[in-house]
């Protein structure tokens, strides 16, 4: 069969140029065509909070958090923005010191994760062979099963000795590790193929040297991300323990407290305890998604899969 | 078939035993003390003299090496018993089980239809009408579904229409058990089924989007489209069969979200589950109990990604074809 | 009146990276009977001929110039009208028989049901379907129970060959019908397309296959950068071309000493305001640069898009 001589540089599938234009990101197919606008707005509000939860002692100290039973259940006003909850403390304030609250144990609870799925993503990819066989099953096994539920047990188990942001930081590890281990594993084994590390391994470069040199550089952009993409599921895990009872101790307001605490109030038809702490958990988390998955997007298409909430 | 059925009932032992290895080493290398904790729940007010200590400890077992104490209570698990519950007062597990199986099955199981019904026709609307206002309606809502917290939205709900505006009821199917032959009520069921639904619904809806576009883009669609095949046939009886293929598995592997997600929502709403148990068990520190629920949850994990895996293989002719 | 006649019909689509302009100035007519083979490197804007005839393609495309389907303007027609042109005045035979079966359903339904689309009942559709798979050597008993994946590459291809006869279509469009086929196959195939001619459709073949072209002779249109740039009498194009392109890519083909064509064709995002082909044309003079040529007619029959022939 002859075909047509095809000439270099023909282009390519210019049959298809509006399938090809369709072939975007994910974000962008969540959220629409203006997805710097989104992403943009996302990171503003994410600042914001953060902001917040940085100045909280300032903007809303704490001696401002007092018991007043003469304002009790006040609805949101110029005063008390977010209102009052039953036994009469600001809201906001309560709201700005528990985010400060969840973002510090689930930033401690991202790193723990970050931690434990280095190892052992390190211990796979450097033993390889049966050990890496087996660690990949075990993975396989435990990426499969409900994380809420183990993380109640660890947080049961464990809180009596490490207290209840040490217990929600362990449970999250535990349960979290797995996605940081492949990325690690995954990102040793392409790396060991790569010309540039075989010449140093020629050249007799020491494992230590290597592993500093050529291996970190490499997995600290990644690392970085799935930081950023583990927070949603840190605060997540931190609010849902704390909201059963399970994670901060009552008398701190972390978010998931608050909404705990409003269960009482909403009988009474105080929505904006609830609503509030639930908002500032939803929106938290959401932005971190956005903001986390565009960079994935721009930097690592090929995770998709992972790290998915 | 037989075979790949075979494979897959295999493993599941093994998948539980890993699961059983892995929730004893956490208990076992926690500083719950078994001793201190059964002292404190049978007989309140009694201190644990070292000469209780011994005798609880010889009696069951705790003496022995770590593997001898994981070894027995593995034989105990696989001979039905796992233990009494503390919270329960003495009870057996495995009774307190069965009874909240029920309720939680009736739950998951009304909210995952709800799901599927709701994110197949959210997902072919979105897909229909690419790009229109509905679409980016239904792709934002469903991607801020996958964020929400599903205890807010559900206190939402309590707030909405229990408290406000008294439609149903907040809380109450208390009396709901399988040996009482007890019914569910439906004005019980319908807040935690849709505020479950509603808060698991996003990756589904996102992936029949997802699937259905591309699926669109396939040859056989745009042959279908050039013999004068109309719209609606081309996505409901070319498209969509295509798309569902890979569903069936996502329901399959979002099973444990579900579960997770139940233990929540039966706690806001007071449903007697095992997610609702699941948290008066941890509150109470009953660990037998809670180590249960823990196991039950894999195996129905389990059992939900082999059927689907085996539903996947019926539906796809080409898969089923090599099996015969 | 030909079966189908395209009057100046451009084809753009609007992409990130600007407009890529696929289809140019593209005029031609078949009349029933009649065979017109368009060839062309890939890329060059043969594939989206065949999806602009039959206007399947995506909403970011903008479209100019007229398309008459038997006098009838095809371009204005609402969506509705059109789908009903599909199939039953116009079918594709499109490329890959395999992947344009729907693989979760059984064929016999699948045939069934695009037949019945064209208002045949469900006997008639049945027995239609039937006498075309018969004249291609199968019969509808024999693939109807059966899954797209369970029919050979051959099979396949006779059943979507049957789809595109059934209801006798004035116009058959087949794009790359012989796109990674073995040889034998490749006979069959041209043998086929050969016959729906025969039987009174008019016939367009999009490869970039020179010898299947040169096989089904009637006219041939060579594309070079979405352009037209010969269309000529098929016997006449290979014992001698008129348009340089033409010249050059036959004597690119092995047996004709393989001289490759120097230079690159053109991105279609910047086709430029002159001949297309003038960058890497021998012939290339004052004229090349200035604007794009336009259809010349030539002494033997046939048009050349080359000031040569002005």
């Amino acid at each position: 069969m002859s075909a047509v001589p095809t000439t270099p540089g023909a282009p390519g599938a210019a049959g298809t140029p509006g399938i090809e234009a369709q072939r975007t990101g994910r974000v962008r197919r969540f959220l629409g065509r203006k997805r710097p606008v989104t992403v943009i707005v996302a990171a503003s509000v994410l600042g914001l909070l953060v902001l917040a939860a940085v100045t909280a002692d300032f903007v809303r100290p704490m001696d401002s958090r007092g018991i007043n039973l003469a304002r009790s259940l006040e609805a949101p006003s110029l005063a008390h923005p977010m209102g009052t909850d039953q036994v009469g403390r600001d809201l906001l304030t309560l709201a700005v010191h528990g985010l400060r609250l969840s973002f510090g144990v689930s930033i401690l609870a991202a790193m723990g994760a970050m931690a434990v799925g280095a190892l052992i993503g390190v211990a796979a990819g450097t033993l390889g062979g049966r050990a890496d066989g087996v660690m990949m099953r075990g993975i396989d096994v435990f990426q499969s099963q409900n994380h809420f539920l183990f993380a109640i047990l660890i947080v049961v188990l464990f809180r009596p000795t490490l207290g209840g942001a040490g217990a929600i930081a362990l449970s999250v590890a535990v349960t979290h590790w797995v996605q940081v281990a492949r990325i690690v594993r995954g990102e040793l084994l392409s790396l060991r193929e790569r010309p540039f590390v075989q010449a140093a391994v020629n050249g007799g470069v020491g494992r230590a040297r290597l592993a500093t040199r050529h291996f970190l550089p490499h997995l600290i952009p990644q690392l970085g991300l799935a930081f950023v993409l583990m927070m949603p599921h840190a605060i997540f895990h931190e609010s849902g323990l704390s909201f059963l009872g399970l994670g901060m101790p009552p008398d701190q307001a972390s978010l998931g407290n608050l909404l705990s605490d409003s269960r009482r109030s909403l009988m009474l038809g105080g929505w904006w305890t609830a609503f509030f702490p639930g908002a500032l958990i939803f929106i938290a988390s959401l932005c971190v998604g956005v903001v986390g998955e565009y960079v994935r997007e721009r930097s690592n298409p090929r995770w998709r899969s992972e790290l998915e909430l | 078939m037989i075979a790949v059925v075979g494979r897959r009932l295999l493993a599941l032992p093994l998948i539980l035993f890993a699961v059983a290895l892995l929730v004893f080493l956490l208990a076992w290398a926690s500083p719950y003390d078994p001793a201190e904790a059964y002292v404190q729940g049978a007989a309140a007010g009694d201190a644990l003299t070292p000469e209780l200590r011994e005798q609880f400890e010889r009696a069951w077992g705790l003496e022995d090496p770590m593997p001898v104490q994981f070894l027995s209570w593995l034989g105990r698990l696989v001979q039905g018993d796992l233990g009494e519950s503390r919270y329960l007062s003495g009870a057996p597990v495995v009774d307190a089980l069965k009874d909240r199986a029920y309720p939680s099955l009736v739950l998951l199981g009304s909210a995952l239809g709800v799901v599927l019904v709701g994110a197949l026709l959210a997902g072919v609307a979105a897909a229909a009408f690419r790009d229109s206002p509905l679409d980016w309606l239904i792709r934002t809502s469903a991607y801020a579904a996958t964020f929400v917290p599903s205890f807010w939205v559900a206190l939402l709900a309590v707030f909405v229409f229990a408290v406000q505006l008294d439609w149903l009821p907040a809380a109450g199917a208390s009396n709901l058990r399988s040996v009482d032959g007890g019914r569910v009520e439906f004005r019980h069921l319908l807040l935690p089924m849709l505020t479950l639904a509603l808060t698991q619904h996003g990756w589904f809806t996102l992936y029949v989007r997802d699937t259905l576009l591309e699926v669109l883009r396939d040859d056989y669609v745009r042959f279908a489209e050039a013999q004068g095949v109309g719209r609606v046939a081309v996505l409901f009886r070319h498209a969509l069969p295509n798309a569902l293929i890979p569903f069936v598995t996502l329901i399959g592997t979002h099973i444990p979200e579900l579960i997770g997600g139940s233990i929540l929502i039966e706690s806001v709403f007071g449903w007697p589950g095992l997610g609702n148990l699941t948290r008066q068990a941890a509150i109470a520190v009953d660990i037998p109990l809670l180590l249960a629920i823990v196991l039950v949850g894999a195996v129905l994990v389990v059992l939900g990604n082999l059927i689907a895996d085996l539903l996947y293989r019926v539906i796809d002719p080409r898969i089923r074809e090599s099996m015969r | 009146m030909p079966a189908i006649e395209a009057r100046a019909l451009s084809v753009g689509f609007r992409t990130e990276r600007g407009v890529v302009q696929a289809l140019s100035d593209a005029s031609f007519a078949i009349e029933r009977g009649e065979t017109l083979v368009v060839i062309g490197e890939s890329g060059s804007g043969k594939t989206v001929l065949a999806h602009a005839l039959m206007r399947l393609l995506p909403r970011n495309v903008t479209l100019a110039g007229e398309v008459d389907l038997e006098g009838q303007p095809l371009l204005a027609l609402p969506e509705d009208e059109m789908r009903r042109v599909r199939g039953r005045r116009m079918a594709l035979i499109p490329q890959g028989a395999g992947s344009a079966l729907n693989p979760v359903r059984r064929v016999g339904g699948l045939m069934l049901e695009m037949a019945r689309v064209r208002g045949l009942g469900q006997g008639e559709a049945r027995e239609a379907l039937d006498g075309s798979l018969r004249e291609l050597g199968l019969s509808f008993q024999q693939v109807a129970e059966r899954y797209p994946h369970q029919l050979s590459g051959g099979m396949q291809q006779r059943v979507v060959n049957a789809m595109a006869m059934v209801g006798e279509p004035s116009v058959v469009i087949a794009d790359e019908p012989t796109h990674g086929m073995d040889p034998e196959l490749v006979d069959t195939t041209a043998e086929q397309l050969g016959m729906i001619a025969r039987r009174g459709a008019a016939l367009l073949v999009i490869t970039h296959d020179l010898r299947l072209a040169e096989r089904l002779g009637g006219r041939t249109a060579l594309i070079y950068s979405s352009y037209i740039v010969e269309l000529r009498d098929t016997a006449a194009f290979f014992s001698q071309p008129e348009h340089p392109y033409g010249r050059a890519l036959l004597g690119a083909l092995p047996e004709h000493g393989g001289v490759a064509i120097p230079g690159v064709s053109p991105e279609l995002t910047q086709l430029p305001r002159a001949c297309a082909f003038a960058p890497r044309c021998p012939a290339r003079f004052e004229p090349c640069d200035e604007a794009v040529p336009p259809m010349f007619p030539l002494p033997g029959g046939g048009e050349a898009r080359c000031y040569l022939h002005a």
